[in-house]
């Protein structure tokens, strides 16, 4: 290696230094919320003259509150499904098609990572106001849907890199049909892929506001476009206390499958 | 035609422009092992991959029991298969594998603990029925995926190179395992390696493959004691090649040739000079190479180096025309030969092979 991290004398302590200050600027934010969500002020007053959980039972006590979270979740868990079944069907395509264009149709896939979020929201807003998908249900799953399958695209297709054919056409030899092949050798083989796609496509809904404002309706709002509203109107502490549980779920969920990306990597 | 248990018929495989497999015909009696040996890349795996139906193959027919087997779709041809690299389930145990095409087939369950226990035995692997695979040594995992392939009783059993992820010591143990497992179920077994001496110990014949088609076919004897083309003298067993001058006298299968250096070697067989050439050269195998007395048949070469193997000693030597040739022989013999020494060595010359070029 070209910069040896133990020969670097002195200078390890700078980059030791750099590194605490990038790491606190990068969860300031986060720690400020979570404190201001337990603190007594009404006009969030850091440091926080005291500390209560009136935010929180505030919280709970908001159907509208709750309604957005159930709405996320609900959400979420259709966009995973979806984003994991066309994750696959495509990965397997990508994976053990011989076409041409292979190559193109993965970049293409890839397209919605890479493109602009609010470009993508502004494109659908438009299409589906045509069509009239906007401020459906409908039209959440599939915006959200195309967000989280380049996602999940990857996780399968790199899980099912890693397996060999030749155990599939093994199964085949033993009498097993191709779709029964892939159905009891291929799919539970490379579960963890398939988890670890799920996870993504899930938190890739699950804390999305950019294109979810473009498809929101009053009746129809997903926990970040539902304290992105109420950030508008009044700045409360409720806020806070919303947004720290968001955050929460989506630690423990983005914990989960960097350690099943670990496993996959053995 | 003749019928066989297995035949294979003018097959043929393109890949676009590259022909894989071009014209190879063999007729396979039930219960021969039979092995592909041959350069990696000469067709050996795309003709088993045929008779295994994964691929369309370009033209030519495969029957089983005289009936073509070109329609049948691969998992239903009932052919089981070993392969080079492991393919075990990776989430399934061992004996759970080894169910699997009883499952598959839809056996009720004491019928399939009880073939599982059967063929678990025959790969004595009994105490690794509840292991993942994970947890298996190479050679395990092949002889589980030997149990799991034999388990549906196939008619024929394919092999495809599945010692050469092994070390040579595991290797020429489950060698043992293979020909012990062939005599035991009498399955068919078409065997692909390019390994000529594991080919030489378990075949009753070998097939040797060369740029997707069959040089020659017979049992190991056949093909080192009466090889049909160059390559195939050149694959089983060591040769010596030596340049050839002229040849005279080609008829009754016996010819006389000229060497570089004017020797003359009377009584060489010429069963396969067939091109007419005019080019020649002459297989001289280094066991049969002997020191000779001054004056007798034989050529005149200069010893170059002398290397003890233990049992044998090899010698490299060169011709009058700077041909390097190998002789080996019992270490007794070689003792008194030193470099730069010039001597006689001679051989039976009826047993050399003149080859065209
Ligand atoms: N799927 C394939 N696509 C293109 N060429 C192939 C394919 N499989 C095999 N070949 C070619 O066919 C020839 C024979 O291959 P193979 O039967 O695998 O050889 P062997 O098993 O004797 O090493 C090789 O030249 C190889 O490159
Ligand atoms: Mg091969």
């Amino acid at each position: 290696m070209l910069l040896n991290y133990n020969q670097l004398g002195r200078l390890k302590y700078v980059l030791l230094g750099i590194t605490g200050v990038i790491c606190l600027f990068l969860l300031l934010p986060v720690i400020f919320i979570i404190l201001l969500s337990f603190g007594s002020s009404q006009w969030m007053i850091f440091p926080p003259p005291g500390w209560t959980l009136r935010w929180y039972v505030e919280l709970f006590a908001d159907p509208r509150w709750f309604e957005a979270a159930f709405t996320s979740f609900k959400l979420g868990l259709m966009v995973t499904v979806l984003s994991v079944i066309l994750g696959f069907f495509a990965s397997y395509a990508l994976i053990r098609g011989r076409f041409a264009g292979r190559g193109f149709l993965r970049a293409l896939f890839m397209t919605p990572m890479v493109m602009p979020v609010v470009v993508v929201a502004v494109a659908l807003y438009a299409m589906f106001l045509r069509v009239g998908l906007s401020g459906t249900w409908l039209g959440f799953v599939i915006a959200h849907t195309i967000l989280a399958f380049p996602f999940a695209v990857i996780a399968i297709s790199n899980s099912l890199e890693r397996f060999d054919k030749a155990i599939e056409d093994a199964a085949i030899l033993c009498g097993a049909s191709h779709l029964e092949a892939i159905w009891r050798i291929t799919l539970p083989s490379i579960r963890l892929g398939l988890l670890s796609a799920a996870l993504f496509s899930f938190l890739a809904s699950w804390d999305e506001v950019v294109v979810a404002i473009f498809m929101a309706s009053p009746t129809l709002q997903t926990l970040p476009v539902r304290i992105w509203g109420a950030l508008r109107q009044d700045l409360t502490p409720v806020i806070a206390a919303a947004s720290s549980l968001l955050v929460i779920l989506t630690l423990v969920l983005m914990t989960i499958a960097a350690s099943l990306q670990k496993v996959l990597n053995r | 035609m003749t019928s066989s248990f297995l035949s294979i018929r003018n097959l043929k495989k393109s890949y676009g422009e590259v022909v894989a497999v071009d014209d190879v015909s063999l007729e396979i009696p039930r219960g021969e092992f039979l092995t592909f040996l041959g350069p990696s890349g000469s067709g050996k795996s795309t003709t088993l991959y045929a008779v295994a139906g994964f691929d369309e193959i370009t033209s030519g027919d495969i029957l089983l029991e005289d009936r073509s087997i070109l329609g049948v779709p691969p998992n239903r041809r009932n052919i089981g298969m070993v392969f080079q690299r492991y393919t075990l389930f990776p989430h399934l145990s061992v004996a759970e594998n080894v169910a699997f095409p009883l499952r598959v087939r839809g056996q009720d369950r004491t019928t399939v603990k009880k073939r599982v226990d059967e063929m678990l035995s025959l790969v004595r692997l009994s105490n690794f029925a509840d292991r993942m695979p994970a947890q298996l040594s190479g050679g395990q995992q092949q002889r589980v995926a030997l149990a799991r392939a034999l388990a549906y009783d196939p008619p024929v059993l394919l092999m495809d190179e599945p010692l050469s992820a092994l070390d040579k010591k595991l290797r020429d143990e489950i060698q043992i395992e293979i020909r012990r497992i062939h005599q035991e179920t009498g399955v068919t077994i078409l065997y692909v390696t390019h390994d000529q001496e594991e080919a030489l110990r378990l075949s009753d014949r070998i097939a040797v493959f060369n740029h997707g088609r069959i040089e020659q076919i017979g049992t190991g004897e056949d093909l080192y004691t009466k090889p049909a083309t160059r390559f195939v003298a050149e694959f089983i067993g060591d040769s010596n090649f030596l340049d050839v001058a002229s040849v005279a006298d080609q008829s009754n299968g016996r010819a006389c040739a000229t060497l570089p250096d004017g020797t003359v070697l009377d009584g060489l067989s010429t069963h396969h000079v067939t091109r007419h050439s005019g080019r020649f050269e002459l297989m001289v195998r280094p066991q049969w190479l002997a020191v000779a007395k001054e004056g007798s048949d034989g050529i005149r070469i200069t010893v170059k180096d002398v290397t003890y193997l233990g049992d044998s000693s090899s010698a490299l030597l060169e011709t009058g025309w700077g041909q390097a040739i190998w002789l080996k022989g019992p270490a007794a013999t070689l003792r008194g030969l030193t470099a730069g020494q010039t001597i006689m060595v001679g051989w039976d010359f009826a047993k050399s092979e003149l080859f065209e070029i």
